[in-house]
């Protein structure tokens, strides 16, 4: 309990010192202006309509050209994100069995990639057995003796070495109808360098792709475009991007597909348009509790006079100030005494920052192509403390029936306590810290703790689940706001991640049939309601998770739509309840799930489909990911956004 | 009818795929996917005062409810009801309001489904180192122990993991389970004997799959996986056996 009673770090209010964002604009120099006859062949392929290599040729005529590259410059590859800003070395120190952080990660990777470990290592910055043994193996490979197992600067030096002279990854050359795993990595580093519509994942070098090449190479490259993902293509993609290749990591030389990092994670789920992040409070609200805290602390900095004593309880004189600041506004807001949206909104304009605060998210997302959330009254709620030396993050549950076991807590803080915040400028850290406490009132998540072992979700937990280690915690995520990481669409799967979907299977070589015939025989199970058919259509045919997949989808949603007819409810076993017409979309995921009775075939079959992580908010089950496991920091991102408010700064989470 | 309740979930294996049913007349009647009180056909009648407050729920009931999204990971739900046809209440918690109140008290149906057993089989723990399946009810149901899957969780104080075992077994295959019928299998979770080697012991607590003593003071849940026949429809179930921990 000593956390709660250190006091709050004094007022530090600053404001954040937000970086423009790092724009170039695009290289303008070239030959003369461009005849109208190349205008309307770049605007044809601009606009996505059918070129091909005839559209090309026309093109390619103009190439260079400094209105090609004017136009290219429209939400192409020119605004690459900056290389990560350099890092100062930590000083040469041994790292061994027990430490922590993110220099034990980097040995990770790097021990998997030159393959001194026996498997891939999970990527957890913690270094533990497994870790020593595979340093223990690079020093002997190394020919440093002994072989410690310990991390001293001479291995550190020698594995850096041995990670650097790893060769590069072997690229095919590429253009207008290649297929095959490197046109998916292409695809990938041409979106995450911001290529405009995004390239589906789908290993198929089309006009499309033709179009974002070209662009490529008028805007970033400033060459003439040739429509191929040459040497020289490649190797600036790959300077820019990292990943997207297949590493053999492990002695047992596993492939595994390296992530291709693509834009900023957003991990939160998408909140409800029209709510407040913020809970009412005050009258008819939360009257205790850090929302009061956070309310005061604003109102102060909103200049109430006298100052309120910052005590969480909602009082008279919070009220009259509350009534002040919402009286006092241009123009007015009712003066209710109530801290509403509108209120809150007036208020985080005055004073962005504080050091304690109450978070109700009302979220959506869209899972296996079906809509879920946390709205109304079981929205997620959760409040955070910045004190003295550390940041606690707590989220307050009712538990309704069982009690809950106490080992859940524990499971909570042994994922999600592996973070600190640092600040990019001054090196300043602090740890954050994820609580989860019983207790009640309307600032707490109710969840019912039934027995035996059901599958939870974000409502219902089982007092007999052994996985609990993974399922609280993966729950628990839920409760400060953040989506799921399965069975996603590829768009969504990005923006979650903050990586490209996987290129995964890329050329379905194992499957008889082609994309446009799984596509029909989806439809038709559809329309048949029948779930074993579409996995027999699907994961029966050989489809796996991927590029090839992603041509599926693409395939299906170029078919004609049809209605399915309405179905009467079946008795079973198993029963099925009865089912309205569901006019098909084109939109697989969402005609799947709204088609198909809700059944393996069915999960298995929009698994394929879709995108999974191997995080703790993903199906670790499912996916492994030696690579994106457990928490990341793209999880806490947004309690970095709130130590920047309160405290200035740029802040970054950090292994600790 | 008064009401049908379909709760489907293929997210897990067996999958959940469950129904019950309340008739004008106050017959329950339902199939039990993946259940403690046993698995397959229940049939029966709920008393007066039952179905009165049945009928008051959904009497109850106007219009259909506004959509409101369901928790992350939620099952299907799907209920029935003459004056709306079918609704998902999967995101309707319990709560206040005739929704609400309707949504907890199907659930609670499928529960009480159970203590009408007419063609089912159910899991017990009639002894150390034994799980066993145990036919409820007076007809006979045709069930598939060609591939038995059985899961063993020991837990010691309240929740306290103490074990975990997990074990198939080549059963008889097709077999007839009328009254009377039981069909034992060994586990390793807290007794001698293991399951013809396949068990694997992967448990943290020290249970050891080749026989360490029973403990007083543990408490043991089963999972055995098997398949029902229904005609030509093989139907994979689970039933379950959670006694009460702590
Ligand atoms: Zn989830």
């Amino acid at each position: 309990m000593s956390d709660l009673s250190e006091a709050p770090i004094p007022d530090q209010q600053a404001t954040p010192d937000r970086k423009s964002p790092d724009v170039r604009t695009p290289d303008t120099a070239g030959p003369g202006m461009l005849p109208a006859a190349g205008n309307a062949a770049l605007a044809r392929m601009l606009q996505g309509a059918p070129g091909g290599t005839a559209a090309l040729a026309e093109l390619v005529q103009f190439g260079g050209n400094a209105q090609v590259a004017r136009f290219a410059g429209l939400g192409d590859g020119s605004a690459a994100p900056p290389a990560p800003g350099p890092v100062a070395p930590p000083a040469p120190v041994n790292v061994t069995v027990g430490a922590h952080g993110e220099e034990v990660r980097d040995a990770q990777i790097k021990l998997s990639r030159v393959q001194a470990s026996a498997l891939p290592l999970t990527e957890d910055g913690r270094y533990g057995p497994l870790t020593a043994s595979a340093v223990r193996t690079f020093q002997t490979s190394a020919g440093i003796a002994p072989p410690t197992g310990v991390l001293d600067p001479v291995t550190k030096t020698r594995l850096d070495a041995a990670f650097a002279a790893l060769p590069p990854p072997a690229r095919t050359v590429l253009s207008l109808g290649s297929t095959g795993a490197d046109v998916g990595f292409a695809q990938q580093k041409l979106n995450a360098l911001g290529a405009a519509p995004r390239l589906t994942v789908d290993a198929v070098f089309d006009a499309r792709m033709l179009v974002a090449v070209v662009k490529y190479e008028i805007g970033a490259l400033s060459r003439f475009p040739t429509g191929t993902v040459d040497a020289a293509m490649w190797a600036d993609l790959d300077k820019k991007v990292k990943g997207g290749f297949v590493a053999n990591e492990g002695a047992g030389a596993t492939p595994v597909e390296q992530n291709t990092p693509s834009g900023t994670a957003t991990s939160l789920a998408k909140q409800v348009a029209g709510t407040s992040l913020h809970p009412v409070t005050g009258v008819g609200g939360l009257t205790r509790g850090p929302a009061v805290e956070e309310l005061q602390q604003k109102l102060n900095k909103a200049g109430a006079a006298p100052p309120l004593k910052v005590d969480g309880a909602f009082g008279p004189l919070t009220t009259a100030a509350l009534q002040a600041f919402q009286t006092g506004r241009v123009p007015p807001l009712a003066g209710t005494g109530t801290a509403d949206k509108a209120t809150w909104d007036a208020l985080d304009a005055v004073a962005p920052g504080s050091t304690t605060g109450a978070v109700e998210r009302q979220w959506t997302e869209e899972v296996g192509g079906h809509v879920y959330g946390m709205t109304g009254a079981n929205a997620s709620r959760y409040s955070w403390e910045i004190q003295k030396t550390r940041m606690v993050v707590t989220a307050k549950i009712t538990f309704v029936g069982l009690a809950p076991p106490a080992a859940w807590f524990g499971h909570v803080e042994s994922v999600w306590n592996r973070y600190m915040g640092v600040e990019t400028a001054s090196g300043k850290s602090m740890p954050i810290d994820f609580r989860m406490v019983r207790g009640a009132g309307g600032d707490a998540n109710t969840v019912t703790v039934s027995a035996g072992k059901g599958r939870a979700n974000a409502g219902q937990w089982f007092a007999g689940d052994k996985d609990a280690a993974n399922t609280i915690p993966h729950e628990f995520g839920h409760l400060i706001g953040l989506q799921d990481e399965y069975q996603l669409h590829p768009g969504d799967f990005v923006q979650a991640t903050g990586h490209e979907p996987p290129v995964g299977d890329a050329t379905g070589a194992a499957v008889a049939v082609t994309p446009a015939t799984i596509a029909a025989n989806l439809q038709a199970a559809m329309v048949a309601r029948s779930s074993a058919n579409a996995r027999a259509a699907s994961v029966g045919a050989g489809v796996k998770e991927g590029a090839f997949a992603q041509q599926v989808v693409e395939a299906y949603a170029a078919l004609a739509t049809v209605t399915v007819p309405a179905a009467a409810a079946l008795p079973g076993p198993p029963p099925v309840p009865a089912k309205p017409a569901v006019p098909l979309t084109g939109n697989l995921l969402r005609d799947l799930d709204a088609a198909l009775p809700d059944d393996n075939p069915r999960y298995d079959t929009i698994q394929v489909f879709s995108y999974s992580s191997g995080s703790i908010m993903g199906d670790p089950g499912r996916e492994k990911d030696p690579h994106d496991h457990g928490a990341q920091p793209r999880h806490i991102a947004q309690f970095m956004t709130i130590l920047g408010q309160a405290l200035g700064g740029t802040w970054e989470a950090k292994r600790r | 009818m008064i009401l049908r309740l379909v709760i489907a979930d293929g997210s897990q294996t067996p999958a959940v795929a469950e129904s019950v049913e309340v008739a004008d007349d106050g017959a329950i009647s339902g199939w039990r996917s993946v259940s403690d009180g046993g698995v397959g056909w229940f049939a029966g009648h709920l008393p007066p005062g039952e179905l009165a407050e049945v009928r008051a729920l959904v009497g109850a009931i106007r219009a259909v409810p506004p959509p409101v999204p369901a928790p992350p990971e939620s099952a299907e739900e799907v209920l029935e009801l003459l004056a709306t046809g079918p609704v998902s209440i999967a995101g309707i918690a319990d709560g206040p309001g005739d929704w609400p109140s309707l949504a907890a008290a199907s659930r609670r149906l499928l529960d009480r489904l159970t203590d009408f057993p007419r063609a089912a089989v159910a899991a017990h723990h009639p002894a150390p180192g034994v799980a066993r399946l145990v036919h409820r009810g007076t007809d006979p149901v045709r069930v598939d122990l060609g591939d038995i899957a059985v899961g063993a969780t020991s837990w010691r104080g309240y929740y306290e993991l103490a074990g975990d075992w997990s074990g198939e077994v080549e059963g008889p295959g097709e077999v007839e389970a009328g009254p009377g019928w039981t069909y034992d299998i060994p586990i390793g979770v807290d007794g001698p004997g293991s399951v013809d080697g396949s068990g694997s012991v992967d448990g943290s607590g020290g249970v050891d799959g080749s026989g360490s003593g029973f403990e007083s003071d543990v408490v043991v849940h089963l999972t055995i996986d098997f398949a029902i026949l229904s005609g030509t429809t093989r139907v994979p179930v689970r039933a379950s056996y959670t006694p009460a921990v702590g």
